[in-house]
């Protein structure tokens, strides 16, 4: 068991409850997908994993450590051993390819190492294997805004994978791109979590990539966890529940 | 027990914010009350209806409206249909409101736009009365008529202008840098110690840039004399200032994605300063450095007339002498002057981004 989340709140200040008591575990080598629409606490649910957000109440237990609270040094360390994947990417624009994969291993680099941006040659080695795992080594030299949204994705991959996470979050990583590239960057997770055992788990919208790489899915309604299981086993009905009566599925393929 | 608890915080939280609004408003209707009082009494009753042109200010009248607007303001807002609680969304939503909102919300214009036409002395007369005419005619055509004898002398105190606004500008880089970034909430926001910095900065920034160039020349001319140097440090001063509430601006208002990217890798502070904040500041601190040069230029130019050296110094001596034909020249040189740095600012910033 690598995550355990009991009975998890978090009210913003604007008096927003995103998440009302969630529970859930994880194991170790999962690939776990979160559903549900806009709005109903999938990006707060991930941001109290890695505590970007501190939660209001309950507790988040990883790797067996309480991390509910944590502050300083000790929060850097959580978060270096969980990686990230955004739904924009969140690169930084005017930097080379290979500046944003190595920006992955801030944690480990010490910083005046990190300010000067002279970087040893196992780190380079490191991220150019990094660049490698996503197929685009060749980019390294060029501007990370010069990429198309695939390769960019690619990119904020490999800069995930520098931290060799034991976890990996993906905030709807495939939210902004087309359904080809869609598909190809959850074939690099589905790599990532069988050949490395990287315990995943990711935030999705289309129920044809949920039943083709989860291996558990959750879903969210209104802060509420209402549907836990098999992605095979969410029929027409939990559809329904979950995403409205006015919804209908659409394909991607 | 636990599972009660975030609906009682969410209940604190929404009594918290409506007891803050309602201070809000009841300050606000206190002080709109205060100054209808104000305006109608000293303005238009007694300057305007009475003719009654040097009333006399005393504390006890003073006294006696700040009393009735605090009661009456305290009972309005409290009524829940004042404007102030319509301002803040705490009122209730009935016809009393309506009508109370729009009528004094009409009536509170009317009132200062009234009360401004008296207070600024408009007079079609006076603007175009003969002798004023004929004076304004006089100047026009001298100022159109430059005297040439002394462009060397003016040359030179224009350089000297644009010099004092140079390094003005680029002696507050530095400075303005690190106070741009302790100024900038999204920084210092996650610690109290940081938040205290950046409240006391805030207000040390706002004081100073309230105060304009003009008055910290005359400030510095009084301090080293007369000369460049005060009106450098005046316009070095006002640039610190203004410029590192519009850099700070700029970092509240960067993309939060890569922050928040960078930040979820485990990195320290200065880290994700470095990588996620500053990547995205370079351009806008540059354009605003280059265009706060060019706004320098054109304060030196007023500075001088307090005494703070180049061309604006000598404007104001041959303006008091009424030597129009000098002053015409040099207003010219100014007006290129000002246009070709504009005109350079412009493309310089156009080519950087």
């Amino acid at each position: 068991m690598i995550l355990k989340i009991e009975n998890l709140h978090k009210i913003y200040p604007n008096g927003t409850h995103a998440l009302q008591g969630i529970d859930l575990t994880l194991n170790e080598g999962e690939f776990l997908v979160v559903i549900g629409l806009s709005g109903s606490g999938k990006s707060t649910l991930l941001r109290c994993v890695n505590r970007l957000i501190e939660p209001t109440s309950g507790k988040v237990l990883f790797d067996g450590q309480d991390v509910t609270h944590v502050h300083g040094a000790e929060l850097r360390e959580l978060k270096k051993k969980i990686g990230m994947v955004f739904q924009q990417f969140n690169l930084i624009k005017r930097r080379s390819v290979l500046l944003n994969v190595i920006s992955g291993k801030l944690g480990s680099l010490g910083t005046l190492e990190s300010l000067t941006e002279t970087f040893s040659q196992d780190v380079i080695d490191e991220a150019m294997e990094c660049l490698r795992t996503v197929g685009i080594e060749e980019k390294a030299g060029i501007r990370a805004d010069a990429l198309s949204g695939g390769q960019q994705q690619r990119v904020a991959i490999a800069r995930s994978l520098m931290q060799r996470p034991k976890l990996l979050l993906a905030d709807e990583p495939v939210a902004s791109l087309d359904p080809a590239t869609s598909n190809s960057i959850m074939q690099y997770f589905e790599k990532i979590n069988k050949e490395m055992g990287t315990t995943i788990i990711c935030n999705l919208h289309f129920l044809s990539l949920v039943r083709r790489y989860a291996t558990r899915v959750v879903a969210l309604k209104q802060g509420n966890l209402i549907y836990e299981g098999k992605p095979e086993d969410i029929d027409e009905k939990w559809f329904k529940t979950i995403y409205g009566d006015e919804a209908e599925e659409v394909e991607i393929r | 027990m636990s599972a009660s608890l975030p609906h009682e915080i969410i209940k604190k939280q929404k009594a918290k914010e409506f007891r803050i609004n309602q201070l809000r408003a009841i300050s606000l209707d206190i002080f709109f009350i205060f100054y209808s009082i104000l305006v109608v009494h000293r303005t238009i009753l007694n300057r305007f209806l009475f003719e009654n042109k040097n009333l006399p200010f005393t504390w006890g009248d003073t006294a006696i409206i700040a009393v009735i607007s605090i009661v009456a303001g305290t009972a309005w807002a409290l009524s829940g249909t004042s404007l102030s609680c319509k301002l803040f969304g705490i009122a209730k939503d009935n016809k009393t409101t309506k009508w109370t909102v729009e009528i004094f919300g009409w009536f509170l214009f009317n009132i200062t736009f009234i009360s401004g036409w008296i207070v600024t002395k408009i007079s079609i007369v006076d603007l175009f009365s003969p002798d004023g005419l004929a004076g304004a005619g006089r100047i026009f055509g001298a100022l159109f008529t430059p005297n040439m004898e002394i462009f060397d002398e003016a040359l030179f105190a224009i350089i000297e202008t644009i010099y004092i606004a140079l390094i003005a500008t680029i002696v507050s880089i530095p400075v303005t840098l690190i106070f741009s970034f302790l100024a900038a909430r999204n920084l210092m926001e996650d610690s109290k110690t940081g938040l205290v910095v950046y409240n006391v900065l805030r207000v040390i920034l706002n004081f100073t840039r309230s105060i304009e160039p003009l008055i910290w020349a005359i400030i510095f001319s009084v301090w080293i004399g007369i000369g460049p140097y005060a009106g450098m440090l005046s316009l070095l001063i006002h640039t610190i200032a203004s410029n590192a509430k519009l850099y700070s601006e700029a970092i509240e208002s960067i993309e939060p994605g890569p922050v928040e990217a960078i930040t979820a890798t485990g990195a320290n502070k200065f880290q994700v300063i470095w990588y996620a904040v500053v990547p995205q500041i370079v351009l806008p601190f540059l354009s605003f450095t280059i265009y706060r040069w060019d706004i320098n230029v054109r304060m030196a130019t007023i500075i001088g007339l307090v005494g703070g050296g180049g061309i604006g110094t000598m404007l104001i001596q041959y303006q008091g002498l009424a030597r129009w034909h000098e002053v015409g020249l040099i207003v010219i040189m100014i007006a290129i002057v000002v246009w070709v740095m504009d005109f350079i600012s412009a493309k310089i910033r156009a080519a950087i981004y």
